[in-house]
């Protein structure tokens, strides 16, 4: 089970949060504890370089991108190498969506979309779409290319 | 409100000013929302408002139940619109809003006219939004299509309606279980994803069928699998057929080729996954080992952390079992020790402690000093950890190893940091003799400058026992008296009774240690006033009497300063170990009143005492945190020997020897509720049933239990003391007493009859009926076994009371206990058997572990010292053969230790 994607800006502060699986009650403390996790480590990281954490049987890979910190969260059969894969499909996903590497405005602006790309990679705690080319064209409701 | 979206993105300064989302509030995206019911739909706008909601949602911003219906049927006005990009938005929305039941009928419709559209995509969306919404009623009426979307000729579609399966799965099982042909079609599929979700979802189906999962391994494992996730699946279901079938098969591993072949995949996922697999098999060789060995060396110098962070996990978990087989990755994981994610450098680091040799060790620990200073205290911990294991591995290391803890102690850490270091250093002497003194100095030199009270007082104490048996013990003196001096109070009064230990034992100290100890008169502390309390302090308490102390101790060293003959009783009192559960005294000591009586020790329980049943029964509470303390065990025996004492009928049983833990007899959830204790007394045996009626309609009166002894032929009952009533839900006591021959351990059988007059009773109004019926209730039979008569007694230190016990009446035999389930059931069964207190921890047998020893200790009853070592071994048809050495103060306890071992 994938149990959280979050985005956070370069502050600390809370751009998207999706959990699954998680308690209402945990969840406050998850998001600090990810925070801190990328406050201290995340500096001077370069884009998309992925770090690893583990604590007892959960697996935390999060990477920098741009202005945006992103943390995949799972357990289970989502390890660190899982989550590599689901967190290579969301950077290269945000990616498209803004052109380019984001700032925090561009990832605001370009919000929408990337709630879908989210939508087309996670389903309730699974991974469902890894390809980035596949997710723009599923966002736009175009089946995918290889079909 | 918020700001007009900005199309240029090129100039930062603007950028870091605006948000599109600055000032968002909810009310007014609410108010905005109104836009989905306008005639003339805008697109753009209302996928812009969409976006706001997903916004405020992600948030973690919620919405009322009026406020997400609004929204809700706002947004399914939306289908009426054409436009691509607000469809798929609108998807999206409602999977977010997760509509109730009530309200999932509005779109139902809609979305079903979109599952079977031609447009392939919306197919697969609205298959993915009915199922997240959706209940079984309407499942069945859509199950035709979704099993249609399984073989799909698009593989959205069909993944769509796979990965829907595995979420229904959860819910409507049934149903999903109904698809498995369609399924079992996918998993052949053309398409990478199509066949990884197909795969993910017959497994699941099938979990439960081994035969099936084994059929489908088997095929799978000859055909191509094209996606490298699915094909990671595939690894982790051969690995649950290769465990299950272990245990019937002989010869060559079934599947271990298909494993091998999989760490020369072209993606490392799977390169990863078999060799993972590989290493987790159930008694793997070395030989098996190898290949993995090899891909995952190469993985611990990849450029990707992640793939550095898996293998250096994976071999940690191999260095566990299989050291040896890892050495050779070891000049790479040496490089590892300065890898920028710490994670990695720490499991580097543990799995070189693990598989480095003799030689290694000195260049090892240079390498560990740079690493120390900039890691968190959780790693330091670790690391710690694994440097106490490897001193143990090559006693011979000591120095190097015992210089490093100190070093590492001397720098700054927290409490649980320090503690670690000063448990290792405290292994180690213990464990290796040569490097005593050197530990010992170097924890001296730590208490002279320690912020942690606890801390030193435990190094004043081991100091205390351990310092006077070196052959210079005058050299520690000086620290001693250091903290006499220059600390509080707590550490003071610990390093009084450290230093009267160093002038008790060592006599060439006596004179010097009695000028120090009258120094210590002057001590301005003098708030306590119960003697006992010194006891504690060594350990735990708060409170100190420095000058107290110091006048005790000069009055037992000897007051003129010469070396005299002291009271070995008081000796042993004083220096001895505390033979007595802490917990225990410290309720006895409060207690106490001070009165003319002065507090007598010997009547303070020695019993662990174990949590009465009825504690047991209020579950869910769990510990505040990490640090918070466990509550002390309640003081049953207290209360056990205030209510015998209080019934005249047992008031001349003398002192209560020993209350048993209770003993259900009768089935849980049954009308009458009742257990019993077994109170022991020298020539006496009380049964205490503790009864409660569980239907409200009933009263019980004159409530007796009728005992019958005749398969107990050592016992004679000598009172009984019936319930007169016993009401619905307030447990009552009946009590019976048997007596026994003095001092012998009498076994015996009771058969029980719970015997009563039964009114009923108006639950309403309470009022009971004046007649009523005699009825009785058969009850479990209770047993008295030899267990009965041990204590549960711990020593602090069982080596030392195994030798001051001496071998006169050692008594050791062998005995084979037979084909066990595995060598825990078996030590575990001789521990309640003999109802001894394990010792040390030695209760816990290791994993797989072919052999163990456990060390027992108790009082029997006439209050006999006895102490058990057990050896167990087990041979491959699980056949346990156990060795049992038994000391005790008296050779009668010694033989009736191996009776009950035979016998039982």
């Amino acid at each position: 089970m994938i149990l959280a994607v979050l985005f956070a800006n370069s502050e600390g502060n809370i751009l998207v949060e999706r959990f699954n699986g998680v308690p209402a009650e945990e969840r406050l403390h998850w998001r600090s504890f990810l925070v801190k996790l990328g406050a201290d480590n995340l500096k001077g990281v370069k884009n998309e370089e992925l770090l690893v954490a583990s604590h007892k049987s959960v697996y935390i890979v999060y990477t920098v991108l741009g202005d945006v910190s992103i943390f995949v969260v799972g357990k289970d059969e989502y390890d660190e190498l899982a989550l590599a894969e689901v967190i290579f499909a969301i950077t290269s996903a945000v990616k498209d969506a803004c052109g380019k590497i984001p700032t925090e405005r561009l990832f605001l602006d370009k919000y929408g979309k990337i709630c879908l790309c989210l939508d087309e990679i996670v389903w309730k705690g699974l991974l469902e779409n890894t390809e980035k080319d596949r997710i723009r064209r599923l966002v736009r409701l175009k089946p995918p290319n290889e079909f | 409100m918020a700001q007009p979206l900005v199309k240029k993105d090129d100039d930062r300064d603007d950028e870091a000013e605006y948000s599109p989302f600055l000032g968002i509030e909810k009310g007014a995206v609410l108010q905005e929302a109104r836009v989905f019911n306008d005639p003339q739909l805008d697109p753009r706008r209302c996928s812009q408002v969409i976006t706001k909601l997903l916004y405020l949602l992600n948030q973690g911003e919620t919405f009322t139940k009026i406020e997400a219906t609004e929204v809700f049927f706002a947004v399914t006005k939306l289908f009426q619109s054409r436009d691509i990009g607000l469809r798929r938005m609108v998807y999206l929305m409602i999977k977010e809003l997760s509509p109730s039941a009530d309200e999932v009928i509005i779109v139902t419709s809609s979305l079903m006219k979109d599952m079977t559209s031609k447009t392939d995509m919306y197919r697969a969306n609205a298959i993915r939004v009915l199922c997240r919404i959706t209940d079984g009623t309407l499942l069945t009426q859509i199950e035709r299509y979704l099993k249609q979307a399984i073989v799909d000729k698009n593989p959205v579609v069909a993944s769509a309606a796979l990965v829907s399966g595995i979420h229904l799965l959860e819910t409507t099982p049934e149903i999903v279980k109904r698809w498995s042909n369609e399924v079992q079609e996918a998993v052949q599929s053309r398409a990478a994803l199509v066949q990884f979700h197909a795969l993910a979802l017959l497994h699941q189906i099938r979990q439960n069928d081994r035969l099936a999962v084994s059929k489908l391994v088997t095929s799978l494992t000859r055909g191509t699998v094209r996606s490298p996730l699915a094909q990671c699946l595939l690894i982790r279901y051969t690995t649950q057929v290769i465990r299950e079938a272990a245990t019937t098969q002989t010869g060559d591993r079934p599947f271990y080729d298909f494993l091998e072949s999989c760490l020369r995949h072209k993606a490392e996922m799977v390169i990863f996954e078999a060799a993972r697999a590989i290493t987790e098999l159930n008694g793997v060789t070395n030989r098996e080992l190898t290949p993995a060995i090899t891909v995952l060396q190469l993985f611990l110098s990849s450029s990707k952390p992640v793939l550095r962070f898996a293998a250096v996990r994976t071999l940690n978990k191999v260095a566990m079992t299989h050291p040896m087989a890892v050495t050779n990755c070891n000049i790479d994981m040496e490089s590892l020790i300065s890898d920028q994610n710490r994670s990695i450098a720490t499991l580097a680091i543990t799995t070189l402690l693990k598989t480095g040799n003799e030689s290694s060790v000195d260049r090892l620990m240079k390498q560990i000093t740079n690493f120390m200073s900039d890691i968190a205290d959780e790693f330091k911990i670790v690391v710690v950890e694994a440097i106490r294991s490897l001193c143990l591995k090559f006693p011979l290391k000591y120095r190097s190893l015992m210089n490093f803890l100190s070093n590492i102690l001397r720098e700054e850490g927290g409490f649980e940091y320090k503690k670690a270091i000063v448990d290792s250093i405290v292994i180690l002497i213990r464990d290796i003799p040569d490097a005593k003194e050197n530990g010992l100095l170097h924890l001296c030199e730590f208490i002279e400058d320690c912020e942690f009270t606890y801390l030193s007082t435990q190094i004043l104490h081991f100091l205390g026992t351990e310092g006077p048996k070196t052959s210079d013990p005058s050299k520690y003196i000086r620290y001693i008296y250091n903290r006499v001096h220059l600390e509080n109070a707590t550490v003071r009064a610990a390093a009084v009774s450290t230093l009267a230990k160093f002038g008790a034992m060592v006599d060439a100290l006596k004179p010097r240690v009695f000028v120090l100890l009258r120094r210590c008169l002057y001590d301005g502390d003098d708030e306590a006033s119960l003697f006992f309390i010194n006891l504690l302090l060594m350990y735990k308490s708060k409170f100190s009497i420095v000058r107290d102390r110091a006048t005790l101790y000069l009055n037992t060293v000897g007051s003129d300063g010469e070396v005299i003959e002291t009271d070995k009783v008081v000796k042993d009192f004083l220096f001895g170990s505390l033979d007595i559960p802490l917990a225990n005294i410290e309720t006895s000591l409060k207690n106490y009143e001070p009165a003319e009586q002065p507090f007598d020790i010997n009547s303070v329980p020695k019993e662990v005492k174990t949590q009465p049943l009825a504690e047991k029964k209020a579950p869910g509470k769990k510990p505040a945190g990490l640090g918070a303390p466990p509550s002390g065990p309640p003081s049953t025996v207290d209360a056990y020997e205030k209510l015998l004492s209080s019934i005249p009928e047992f008031s001349d049983f003398g002192k209560l020897f020993k209350s048993s833990a209770p003993v259900e007899l009768t089935e849980a959830e049954t009308e009458y509720a009742v257990n019993v204790v077994k109170h022991i007394f020298d020539r006496h045996v009380v049964f205490q049933y503790n009864c409660t009626n569980t239907i409200p309609e009933q009263l019980l009166e004159n409530v007796t239990v009728i005992v019958d002894a005749s398969e107990a032929e050592e016992f004679a009952e000598v009172a009984s003391k019936p319930l007169r009533s016993l009401p619905y839900d307030s447990p009552g006591q009946i009590f019976g007493a048997f007596e026994k021959p003095e001092g012998v351990p009498a076994v015996g059988k009771f058969s029980n009859m719970l015997r009563f007059i039964v009114k009923e009773v108006d639950p309403t109004t309470g009022d009971v009926e004046d007649d009523g019926v005699e009825d009785e209730y058969q009850l479990e039979d209770l047993e008295v076994v030899a267990a009965d008569y041990v204590m549960k007694v711990g020593v602090s230190n069982f080596r030392n009371a195994w030798e001051s016990i001496g071998p006169d009446f050692e008594r050791v035999d062998e005995y084979g206990l037979g084909p066990r389930e595995s060598l825990a059931e078996a030590v575990s069964a001789v521990i309640s058997l003999l109802g001894m207190q394990p010792c040390e921890g030695t209760e816990v047998v290791a994993n797989n572990s072919r052999s163990h020893t456990c060390l027992l200790s108790g009082v029997f009853i006439g209050n006999v010292k006895v102490l058990v070592r057990l050896q167990f071994g087990i041979d491959g048809p699980k056949e346990v053969a156990m060795k049992l050495a038994v000391r005790s103060e008296d050779d009668n306890v010694s033989d009736m230790i191996h009776e009950i071992v035979a016998s039982g």
